[in-house]
């Protein structure tokens, strides 16, 4: 909706999660099974791919995870034989990875919009990708492979010409032929040899989410958001076949190269077994899973496949088989029974409220569990379990106003908290100036309050192995276990990212991370200068949020006459407002009174009110200003005196 | 003037219908945009019925816009004489009273007045309705602070909106209040495709992406408007004024869009409540000049069966066949033009 052109400005992000995530918090958009090692590779929408070995029936093993993408992960593919794993995310970069070890080899940031859609050629280690920017690239495997530090440019062949999102891809084996999908609602065949388009095939009513090619890529399957599955002959283009099985969008495809059958998956969550064999498509009910199906992947023995949904639990299904003497698959009532195997998923966090504090999360998941997080040290504080979300955010809201200073994410079910500087907006990182007594920072018996800005304190926290190695060491004066803010660390597991408002991501690092080598030189490219000037010792701390009120003396009848303009401070008390009114009553009157303002509690002699209703001397002016003033216009005081005792 | 009034009457002769007059409002420097806004209202029946009802029914009113515009329309119908020309004096008066903007003698959008006078009734009929019902201790309040007013029931109807995320595939939907329709226009077209291309899917991507609640995230998704309720009145108001970054201004889009004399609606949703409605042509406030703040505002407006052209205090009678000279120029050379700028459309189910 916004017309303007301005470059976005760069935000800090990170996610409040556990050192290890060994389970899926959302839902599984790809599998992948590496016959090699007998292992699969699941890839989810809370960031993460995941490797499991399959030894043995039913038996399951969490290997690794691998960890890089800070946005759901749609595809992977596998290559070299499974010794290379590629992926694209909605965080606009494919990565290449090493599949057997599972660390990040490298990022490919040429995309513009989130990747969607990836394909593999097996004879020549070709991957496309392509996605919501309209363009495919190709990528030549064993050279993403050879990139080292130095020699890190590699260059791309662009398929162009696709004038909507892509939202699905398939290449033939032999890497001539590849399939685009879109929301266009053709199929758009190009010739990668040529880099041109050789057809477009006409015939779904929507959206194009799925594509397997045959063997020779002769033939091709489509699944749409339509709801039908079509088989088409390249070489005549045409479609054959529209088989008619779900009643929603299909989004999931798998079949063998020979294309005798084909399994699909979609948002109707049934899992759909097809004969492609002959033309009365025989379809059999497979499975019915509790929630939209986003991935079906075969195993190399096609007895079984495994299926991704919405929810974070994979499970494996079994597939038909031939009969040994007849054509028929044998039908077996038991098909829609029970999974073979499963991988459990955690619950993904759904829902979430600020607290009236500012500083605590309260969230839910989809188990209907509650627990509360500390945004400030990044930390989950409390699991309350299945109690009445509503009902504690109102418990656990207090009668205190704090200016937002940060947003909340849930795109990949954790928790993930956005910093952003904004002067103007509503949650600007550093407009929230605090009482370190108050929040429980500094214990309350302490000597003296100290006013902390919450946001500089956690851009310290979370550069602060950046911000310990960044100094000279003769001029280190804090010895390594005392927190650079002074006063506490965050998680060294947790995910950092600077990124663009609501945009790509520019660079990820772990906190603990931050003051390796690589990651130095690499942030002092990456760090913005909003957040630098919290980091150095030189750097300009940040204001104070001032506000304007007006202060008169109540009146019996009629309006008063004396107004004074104040400016202040937002988080000063009303006490102190308290004992400005008797030190002007002082000023404006030296010989009343001989005994000394100071000695005198200002709360017994001035009154205060805003609205008719009385202030309490603890509350500040912003509360006051928003909670009990609330509407627009300046902020009006009133005070009356009180006979002194 | 004189002569002119004189002459539309025996023009009109025998036919001239029995209780109706036709008077000319006097121009108060550039109050043509108001002028003209108030002929088409005080031709769309039901609205002038209803402001007749509130004169009748309110004897000593306090004095705001809506008692004012009553008093006017009171005037023109008691006029002795059939044709002539008065001045809206204390209308206009009070109109600068209650809004600065235009509390000068500036020409003024007749959209963006039509929309004050609209919604100002509104609240004054709400702020009335608020005063009786605290009078009357023990009515409930709530259940009659919720109906809708009278100029709501003639003008307003629901567009709703349906999102449809491209990820999960849900469909959700919001429904908006409106009091008119605000149309993009094309060149060489007809109000018929204007509000065919108004309700045209729209794909939200890239950098407007949608916010879906139940992928937790910004996805790709398609989005249109369609009409639930059809209002009593349409009003349709033609986006001629198109701000030019160029030319750091709005300049007038002169586009020639044909309206016709009957209306259907077809771009209504499935759960339309009455999406068969059929419209007549009753009033239209044409814009003539080259740009938004300059020009001149008149209207033309059908009345038992004949239509009349009011040019602030001047009244013709004009034939059908000359509305076809407001539809816009088919060049695209920009030049001052004579317009259709709203449109108003009376549903011909409605009694009035």
């Amino acid at each position: 909706m916004t017309e303007e052109r301005v470059k976005r400005k760069a935000q800090i992000s990170f996610t409040i999660r556990s050192e290890k995530e060994t389970r899926h918090h959302s839902g599984v958009a790809s599998i992948l099974y590496d016959a090699t090692l007998d292992r699969i590779h699941s890839a989810g929408r809370d960031g993460v791919i995941r490797t499991w070995s399959a030894v043995g029936k039913g038996q399951i093993r969490y290997i690794h995870s691998m960890e890089h993408h800070t946005d759901w992960v749609n595809n992977i593919v596998l290559t070299c034989g499974g010794k290379h794993i590629m992926s694209g995310s909605n965080d606009c970069t494919v990565k290449l990875w090493n599949g057997h070890k599972g660390f990040c080899m490298s990022t490919l940031r040429t995309h513009k919009d989130y990747v969607r859609a990836l394909a593999h050629s097996r004879e020549k280690e070709t991957v496309a990708s392509a996605g919501f920017d309209r363009a495919i690239y190709l990528w030549d495997v064993n050279t993403l492979t050879a990139l080292t530090a130095t020699k890190n440019t590699v260059t791309t062949a662009a398929l162009t010409g696709s004038k909507s999102s892509i939202y699905s891809l398939a290449m033939s084996p032999d890497g001539n032929t590849l399939v685009s999908g879109s929301t266009e609602k053709v199929l758009r065949v190009w010739d990668t040899r040529r880099y041109t388009k050789t057809m477009k095939l006409k015939g779904h009513m929507d959206n194009v989410k799925a594509l397997v090619l045959n063997w020779d890529g002769s033939q091709c399957l489509s699944g749409s958001s339509d709801g039908t599955i079509k088989l088409w002959a390249l070489g005549q283009q045409q479609c054959i076949m529209t088989i008619r099985c779900h009643t929603q969008g299909v989004w999931a495809l798998a079949a063998p190269e020979s294309f005798h059958f084909v399994v699909s998956g979609g948002k109707d969550c049934r899992l759909q077994f097809t004969d492609l064999r002959n033309s009365n498509c025989l379809s059999i009910l497979l499975a019915l899973e509790p929630h939209p199906i986003l991935s079906v992947c075969l195993s190399p023995d096609l007895t079984m496949v495994w299926v991704g949904t919405a929810d974070s639990t994979i499970r494996a299904w079994p597939v038909p088989q031939v009969s040994p003497h007849g054509d028929d698959y044998i039908s077996d009532q038991a098909y829609a029974g029970q999974p073979l195997m499963e991988i459990e998923g955690a619950p993904a966090i759904r829902q979430y409220a600020v607290l009236s504090d500012k500083r605590h999360i309260l969230t839910k998941d989809t188990k209907g569990y509650v627990q509360i997080y500390d945004a400030l040290k990044a930390v989950k504080v409390e699991d309350l379990g299945p109690v009445n979300f509503d009902d504690v955010v109102k418990e656990r809201s207090k009668q205190v106003y704090v200016p937002s200073w940060f947003s909340v994410g849930l795109h990949t079910a954790m928790v993930t908290i956005h910093l952003a500087q904004d002067e103007n907006d509503c949650h600007d990182c550093l407009g929230a100036w605090v009482s370190a007594k108050e929040v429980g920072l500094l214990s309350a018996t302490a000597e003296v309050d100290q006013k902390v800005n919450y946001g500089r304190l956690l851009l310290q926290a979370l550069f602060e192995e950046w911000k310990r190695y960044s100094v000279p060491e003769q001029q280190q004066q804090s010895p390594v276990e005392t927190p650079v803010n002074g006063f506490f660390s965050v998680p060294g597991h947790t995910p950092c990212v600077i990124g663009e408002q609501g945009g790509k991501t520019m660079y990820r690092f772990l906190v603990r991370d931050a003051g390796g080598d690589a990651e130095r030189s690499c942030l002092v490219e990456a760090i913005p200068q909003w957040v630098a000037e919290q980091l150095m010792d030189d750097g300009q701390p940040p204001k104070f949020i001032k506000i304007l009120f007006f202060l008169t003396p109540q009146m019996l009848n009629g309006k008063s006459l004396k107004k004074e303009r104040l400016f202040a401070n937002d988080f000063i008390s009303m006490r102190k407002v308290m004992e400005h009114v008797l030190e002007k009553m002082e000023e404006d009157a030296p010989t009343l009174d001989t005994t000394s303002s100071t000695s005198v509690n200002p709360e017994e002699r001035v009154k205060l009110f805003c609205l008719d209703v009385a202030l309490s001397p603890d509350a500040d002016l912003r509360t006051v200003k928003n909670q009990v003033w609330k509407g627009p216009g300046d902020l009006i005081i009133t005070y009356s005196l009180l006979k002194p005792v | 003037m004189g002569t002119n009034a004189s002459q539309l009457e025996k023009e009109i002769g025998m036919e001239f219908p029995p209780n109706e007059r036709f008077f000319g409002l006097a121009n108060f420097g550039n109050t043509c945009y108001s002028n003209s806004v108030l002929q088409a209202l005080y031709f769309c029946k039901p609205f002038r019925e209803k402001v007749l009802e509130y004169k009748a029914k309110n004897k000593r009113p306090k004095e705001t816009l809506l008692s004012c515009l009553a008093d006017l329309f009171y005037t023109i119908t008691t006029q002795k004489k059939k044709v002539g020309s008065i001045a809206p004096k204390k209308f206009i008066a009070r109109l600068r009273k209650e809004k600065e903007e235009f509390d000068n003698y500036l020409q003024q959008d007749a959209h963006e007045f039509l929309n004050f006078l609209i919604n100002r009734i509104n609240e004054i009929i709400l702020a009335e309705r608020q005063t009786q019902t605290t009078k009357k201790p023990g009515s409930e309040n709530d259940s009659k602070g919720q109906e809708p007013t009278w100029v709501h029931e003639i003008f307003q109807g629901i567009l709703t909106s349906e999102t449809r995320c491209l990820n999960c595939e849900t469909v959700s939907s919001k429904d908006e209040d409106f009091l008119d329709l605000q149309v993009d226009i094309d060149q060489n077209t007809s109000i018929t495709h204007c509000l065919r291309c108004f309700s045209n899917t729209e794909m939200l991507c890239g950098d407007n992406k949608f916010k879906c609640d139940n992928c937790c995230s910004y996805q790709e998704a398609q989005k249109r408007m369609r009409v639930k309720k059809l209002p009593v009145i349409l009003a349709l108001h033609l986006k001629r004024f198109k701000y030019v970054e160029q030319y750091n201004r709005h300049i007038k889009v002169s586009h020639r869009v044909v309206f016709p004399l009957e209306l259907r609606l077809f771009n209504t949703s499935d759960d339309a409540v009455n999406p068969d409605r059929l419209y007549d042509l009753v009033a239209v406030v044409i814009h003539c000049g080259s740009g938004p703040n300059r020009g001149h505002y008149i209207s033309i407006v059908k009345s038992h069966g004949f239509w009349l052209l009011f040019d602030d205090d001047m009244v013709d009678k004009i034939d059908a066949s000359a509305i076809e000279d407001f539809y816009g120029l088919t060049s695209n050379v920009q030049k001052s033009s004579e317009t259709g700028y709203i449109l108003f459309y009376q549903s011909k189910d409605c009694t009035g």
